[in-house]
């Protein structure tokens, strides 16, 4: 019996994966749509090609806490010593580490109850098509409605816009961004996108709004690979792994390359290009697909 | 309502939470009391999920507690 996925569709599927994650144009959305397109008999709910999503999703959170390991360094640092002391205290990462922490439990929360039922209720490569329209209008409407950003010196480093974001960002703002997440469970939206979106209109600027989804992202995406390894690594792995394997190197390349070209993109561009693409992305896809 | 007062609704509220993540990981779903979500007569499907959402909020419960015991000033 033949591979249900070959080495080339992992390739492509696993550079997709890398680059649409972190892009804020769906991933899942375009996982859906591609294979409809190319006519690859690969459809989201089967249970090789989720075995293949966690192995390139993990692949995508190793790499972007890699990526921003000082960072995650300080972070934990600082949730540790605020535990210990019962006080935030002046530590921008303990603060910082408790937003994402806020941010986590309700996307994570969305996503453990309702990702089989979105996944099932919107499995089309249709629906997705649509859906990536309205991502589309979701990125312009938060350029559009956000409130001024702060004016931000793209030489500063790092330490400077942690800060930042620990400063803007409120517990209620972390909580509402972090929700924002689970639309990413309906394919067509996307997950940095929402987040990206919500720290505009927070008053964040792009570039930290475009650290502070990936740092919120990072246990997201992590926490869902390893909660469903036992798949990749059970029987349903059979068969898939070595794809898997590749598709998650793929991944890999893709997401380091996405996640340094978008920390520069954004520190002097805006989510408009974006926008613009998914809207066109998706009304060509609908079109298509309405007339094969 | 006073903080004392918060702060033990929040450990009791963590304590119920994270036993019944642990109903949830060990009994089945027809074993599991009908006013519980997930209950499904006749179902032998453990809901493993629904444990970690319960875990993850009794955990959230306790440590919100902790940090309201703490100094005066904490903020969290």
């Amino acid at each position: 019996m033949a591979d249900p996925i070959s080495y080339g569709q992992a390739v492509v599927l696993g550079l997709l994966q890398g680059a649409s994650e972190l892009f804020p144009v769906s991933s899942l959305g375009h996982s859906v749509i591609l294979p409809q397109l190319l006519g690859w008999d690969i459809k989201q709910n089967d249970d090789f090609f989720i075995v293949f999503l966690v192995a390139t999703h993990l692949a995508t959170a190793i790499v972007l806490f890699c990526f921003f390991l000082s960072d995650w360094m300080k972070i934990l640092r600082g949730l540790g010593r605020s535990l210990r002391d019962r006080d935030l205290g002046d530590d921008p990462y303990a603060r910082l580490g408790w937003l994402l922490v806020v941010g986590t439990i309700p996307a994570g929360l969305l996503g453990l109850l309702l990702e089989h039922a979105l996944r099932d209720l919107f499995a089309s490569a249709q629906s997705a098509a649509f859906f990536l329209m309205l991502n589309g209008v979701m990125l312009y409407g938060a350029e559009r409605l956000r409130r001024r950003a702060p004016v931000v010196d793209s030489s500063e480093d790092a330490v400077a816009s942690d800060v930042r974001i620990g400063e803007t960002v409120t517990w209620r703002n972390a909580c509402a961004i972090g929700a924002a997440q689970a639309l990413a469970l309906i394919p067509g939206f996307s997950r940095s996108g929402a987040t990206m979106g919500g720290g505009l209109l927070v008053g964040l600027s792009n570039e930290d709004a475009a650290r502070f989804a990936f740092l919120l992202a990072t246990p997201i995406i992590g926490a869902a690979a390893i909660l469903k390894l036992p798949d990749l690594l059970g029987s349903a792995g059979n068969g898939v792994r070595g794809p898997a394997l590749v598709g998650a190197l793929c991944s890999a390349f893709t997401a380091y390359l996405s996640v340094r070209f978008l920390m520069r993109f954004f520190e002097t561009n805006r989510l408009t290009p974006f926008a613009i693409y998914c809207v066109l992305a998706g009304a060509a896809a609908s079109v298509w697909l309405a007339t094969t | 309502m006073s903080d004392r007062t918060i702060n033990i609704l929040l450990v009791v509220a963590g304590v119920i939470l994270v036993l019944l993540a642990i109903v949830y990981w060990i009994e089945p779903a027809k074993s599991l009391p009908s006013v519980m979500p997930g209950h499904e007569a006749g179902s032998t499907h453990h809901h493993v999920k629904h444990g970690i959402a319960a875990f993850l909020l009794g955990i959230g419960a306790f440590v919100l507690a902790w940090f309201r015991t703490g100094p005066r000033h904490s903020a969290a």
